[in-house]
């Protein structure tokens, strides 16, 4: 092994530097997360099967409850509902998930010095490793139903880019708050909460009253879900102006979050 | 070599705890939060030589494990400069850096990851590691079915595997049994004896005096003294009985 050197007056900016030692720990990165997806799934009989069965049996009830509602407007509800609904539980449920991490991991943030943003990666990389794995049971019921396939199917590799970029930073800038601010946790949890009434995943966007369809623009969730959705549900490449909109917002929420998490990053071993 | 000029580690703390953001929009609303320093370190400054072994003494509070968190990277001093060569492990308290849902051999690659192993170099010497934690066919078994000696001597083994320039020592000398125990001291005196520098934190003088050359008494974050491990122990604890 190589003479390491430290000098705590000479290090690079913090932006670089938690990058550049985030990418030393690589492994432990890698590690982290599927020791995530193992404990989940560890002691219960189905195992990984619950992955498949959960975003299913969730579409299930909710098609039953809301299917006659939107019978004419959205055709196939279930394919509408299901690919909203797993582009929303990526985002809310990894960011949520982050927020408790740095308090579970300060257990290791205090006594060894590892990247601070260790957890955060990991947690949002076990969730881009379920997004994609829940992508399988929606295929199921896009066959089962005979929903068109197109080639626009071919475009979500970009849009799920995209909203891995997004949930980074989101998750970043939350974790940070989380550990200066206890309360933050119920906050965010009472924002998810809102935001999925408030957000067209269960129903179509032409529901909402004139005066509220026109905030829709704001919501970065509804952005990120429809780049999602479009592909699959409507066949059809989303416009460029969508894209350019939530790929802009996506990489600025990340270099906001990265800049906010890496100037904090010391205080963290003080604060946790 | 370990270098500390004029160190100072500074905590701000919060006149009145403030744990929500409810609480402290009122508070800046109303006057602004008003802080009160409290200096953990107070512009230390000394220098150990490789191969040095320099025990930590010094009442609770005094910013012992302030200290050593500084020279282990886990936090950054407030001003002055800190300057070391080489790798520094730190030996952690039991069970941190442990998943305990899973097997001893997952463990064994989670705390060299840790420690900032690859996973290649983990592969290389997880048999070498099981061999020296005696923990045998256990390693398969999941963490929380160990005893905590176990658990101990699996963290001891992957720390300890590979020698670092640096290792801190904060209160984990007794580990395991009796038997293990012996393992472990041969272990760390082989890593003095092949000139790695440690630093050891512990309240037994008699510990202190057996396994260093020199002593650094903190008191308030600042060095009282700094000399030869059994002038200072004996003014430090006076009435122990040396060895």
């Amino acid at each position: 092994m190589t003479m390491l050197e430290y000098d705590s007056a000479q290090r690079s900016p913090p932006f670089v530097d938690e990058f550049v030692q985030l990418l030393r720990y690589r492994d432990l990165v890698f590690l982290m997360a599927g020791n995530i997806l193992k404990n989940r799934y560890k002691r219960s009989l189905l195992g990984i099967f619950w992955m498949l069965l959960n975003p299913l049996l969730q579409t299930i009830v909710l098609a039953v409850a809301f299917g006659a509602l939107f019978k004419s407007t959205l055709p196939h509800y279930p394919v509408y509902l299901l690919s909203g609904l797993l582009a929303w539980s990526f985002m809310t449920q990894t960011t949520q998930y982050t927020m408790g991490v740095m308090a579970t991991g300060s257990g290791l943030l205090k006594r060894i010095y590892i990247p601070r943003a260790t957890y955060v990666v990991a947690v949002v990389g076990n969730g881009l490793v379920n997004f994609l794995i829940s992508i399988l049971p929606l295929a199921l019921i896009v066959l089962v139903l005979q929903h068109p396939v197109s080639l626009s199917w071919l475009f979500l590799p970009v849009s799920i880019l995209i909203l891995a970029v997004f949930t980074l930073g989101l998750a970043l800038l939350l974790s940070t708050a989380s550990v200066f601010f206890n309360d933050s946790i119920d906050i965010y949890q009472i924002v998810v909460q809102a935001g999925f009434f408030l957000t067209p995943i269960m129903y179509p966007p032409s529901v909402l009253p004139e005066a509220l369809s026109g905030w829709l623009v704001l919501n970065p969730f509804f952005l990120m879900i429809e780049l999602f959705r479009t592909p699959i549900y409507a066949s059809a490449i989303p416009d460029l102006g969508l894209i350019a909109a939530a790929a802009v917002l996506a990489f600025a929420t990340l270099l906001a979050g990265w800049t906010v998490f890496t100037r904090q990053a010391d205080q963290l071993a003080y604060r946790l | 070599m370990i270098q500390l000029d004029n160190v100072t580690v500074r905590f701000r703390i919060p006149h009145e705890r403030i744990p929500t953001f409810q609480e402290y929009a009122i508070r800046w609303l109303k006057r602004g939060i008003r802080y009160t320093d409290f200096h953990a370190l107070n512009d230390i400054s000394f220098s150990i030589d490789q191969g040095e072994t320099v025990g930590i003494i010094g009442p609770n509070g005094a910013g012992k494990s302030t200290l050593l968190k500084v020279i282990a990277r886990v936090i950054r001093p407030t001003l002055g400069r800190v300057r070391l060569r080489g790798r520094v492990a730190p030996l952690l308290e039991l069970g941190a850096g442990f998943d305990y849902e899973m097997t001893g051999r997952e463990n064994v690659f989670l705390n060299g990851a840790v420690l900032g192993f690859s996973r290649k170099d983990m592969t290389q010497r997880l048999d070498r590691i099981v061999e020296f934690s005696g923990i045998g066919d256990f390693i398969d078994a999941p963490v929380r079915t160990y005893s905590s000696g176990m658990v101990a001597r699996l963290g001891f083994a992957v720390a300890t595997d590979v020698r670092p320039e640096v290792l801190i020592i904060d209160e984990v000398l007794a580990v395991g049994d009796a038997d293990f125990q012996q393992k472990s001291a041969a272990r760390i005196r082989e890593f003095r004896e092949s000139g790695s520098t440690i630093l050891v934190v512990s309240h037994s003088p008699t510990s202190i005096k057996a396994l260093c050359n020199r002593a650094l008494w903190l008191e308030h974050g600042m060095i009282r003294q700094m000399g030869p491990v059994d002038a200072i122990v004996d003014q430090y604890a006076p009435g122990q009985p040396s060895q």
